[in-house]
């Protein structure tokens, strides 16, 4: 980031990886949807997150970036701590991570270009030529050059789904959290998003990506995790977990996932 | 039979030119009031919609009156508002007979004449304002609540504040659905633009009942009620075609 580094210090607690989850806890009401987290993604590294639903996927994304702040525990971004900061964590957080979300949510009154450089125009301190130079190029990145002046309504999913990508490209982010980003596509229409994603990782982002595409887990993924019940019950490479899992529980589930 | 269709329809009454003239002056009125008062009350009601937005503890300093204020106005009767509004400005502007002392507002807010319009007018356009801007702050509201929250989140995600995220995705969104609903209010505001008659502004019914009680033919008034529907039925069908395009729109999933 060419922007001024924030106050923010670095923390004693840090390990030196690019994202480090310690103790981490989220409850919505009496549900514990997360129990106490550690995780630590180092710099490059992809991580898949799989597991059934209700395990706590989503909402570890969401407790990473904040958009639904831990209750317990300590997060560390480059080795400081957004946890407990109030706004300045916020404002350290979201320029430095981006999301991709399940149901695109583009935003529907404007075009794909305007989608990309919306952020960039309304939080950095860019001009508007370079933000829209920077606009095509994200667009061409993902395949879409050509449909720049089209709106959300219609374009396919796969390709609200690339321009998504390509909007969160636009902060520049370190890391790139991904939520089941091809859920809500038709089955043709998955490729084109996960090339894309396999792009991404193979430049070298930093990727958490919570998703059921064994296959993409199992090619593009440094390190696959199964959640169940808020808890992390195993995680290592895709050739342990995916074939060769030690858990019962994941067992379980990778029959049920691959069974079909 | 004929006397009862004189009554109502009498052309020559309706169309006598000093008669017409004056009703038309009074219509005119009516469309002044209602430009200005919709005008305001369409950008008040969005500055109220959008301070009960506000999130936090701190928010509340300015969510809770809001609130009250648009619990208040929508509680209360339009006449009430403009006889509240009129009565008051005017005691506090006026100087007091018996000790010369000055009123705590100045002579030109107590007794506005701006743009050359007499004083019940412009107590017409404060009350209409302050009475539909809470009408049209809770139809602010509801096409707010309706953008999906995923809009939000997307535009928090990516560095927005709350307030940036309010102003470049979800107010565009939500002005867009509630355009029928606000254009219904606008409606109804023109036609509550007669009650300020009761303050003395000759607009459109007062001009129409004076010829009433002179003549005592109630043709004026018809006319009148004509002029209002020559703009309001076209406005209704308006919003009929908008509804029906967002239903078009909906039903193929893009909306």
């Amino acid at each position: 980031m060419s922007e001024p580094d924030t106050a923010i210090p670095e923390s004693p607690a840090s390990t030196g990886s690019m994202l480090e989850l310690q103790g981490v806890t989220k409850s919505f009401g009496d549900l514990r949807v997360l129990d106490g987290i550690d995780l630590s993604v180092d710099r490059g590294q992809v991580v898949c997150v799989i597991g059934p639903s209700g395990s706590g996927k989503s909402t570890l994304l969401r407790c990473i970036n904040l958009l639904a702040p831990p209750d317990e525990g300590r997060i560390l971004l480059e080795g400081k701590e957004i946890t407990g900061r109030g706004k300045e964590g916020l404002d350290f957080v979201r320029r430095r991570v981006g999301m991709v979300f399940q149901s695109f949510n583009l935003f529907p009154h404007k075009n794909a270009l305007e989608n990309v450089t919306l952020a960039p125009e309304t939080v950095l301190d860019k001009g508007d030529r370079e933000c829209l130079e920077d606009g095509r190029r994200l667009l061409g990145r993902v395949g879409l050059t050509d449909r720049a002046d089209e709106y959300p309504e219609r374009l396919s999913g796969g390709q609200q789904q690339r321009v998504a990508i390509a909007r969160a490209l636009a902060m520049d982010p370190e890391v790139m959290l991904f939520d089941e980003v091809t859920s809500a596509l038709d089955p043709e229409l998955v490729k084109e998003v996960l090339d894309v994603m396999r792009e991404l990782a193979d430049e070298g982002m930093t990727m958490i990506v919570v998703t059921h595409e064994m296959g993409f887990a199992r090619e593009a993924a440094d390190r696959v995790i199964f959640m169940d019940g808020g808890l992390i019950v195993e995680e290592g490479p895709p050739s342990h977990v995916l074939d060769a899992p030690r858990e019962d529980r994941t067992k379980r589930f990778l029959g049920l996932v691959l069974e079909h | 039979m004929q006397q009862i269709i004189s009554q109502y329809f009498d052309f020559g009454v309706m169309f006598d030119p000093d008669n017409f003239d004056k009703v038309l002056k009074g219509f005119w009125y009516t469309v002044k009031l209602s430009v200005i008062s919709g005008v305001l009350a369409l950008t008040w009601g969005l500055v109220l919609a959008v301070l009960r937005q506000t999130r936090g503890r701190w928010g509340a300093i300015v969510r809770w009156p809001t609130i009250a204020y648009i619990d208040i106005f929508r509680g209360i009767p339009a006449l009430l508002v403009i006889v509240l509004v009129s009565g008051s400005l005017a005691a506090l502007s006026v100087e007091n007979l018996v000790t010369g002392e000055k009123g705590p507002i100045p002579q030109s807010i107590g007794v506005p004449d701006w743009f050359s319009q007499p004083a019940p007018f412009w107590y017409g356009v404060i009350a209409l304002t302050l009475t539909y801007g809470a009408y049209m702050a809770e139809v602010y509201r509801a096409g707010i609540e309706a953008v999906p929250n995923g809009q939000m989140e997307a535009a928090r995600s990516l560095g927005m504040s709350h307030g940036q995220a309010m102003r470049k995705v979800i107010v565009p969104q939500a002005i867009r659905k509630v355009i029928p609903p606000l254009l219904n209010d606008f409606i109804a505001l023109t036609k509550d633009t007669t009650l300020v008659s009761v303050i003395g502004l000759i607009e459109v019914l007062q001009a129409a009942k004076d010829i009433q009680s002179e003549t005592l033919n109630s043709s004026a008034v018809t006319l009148a009620a004509l002029m209002f529907l020559l703009c309001t039925i076209p406005m209704a069908r308006g919003v009929d075609i908008l509804i029906a395009r967002q239903q078009a729109k909906f039903q193929r999933g893009l909306a």
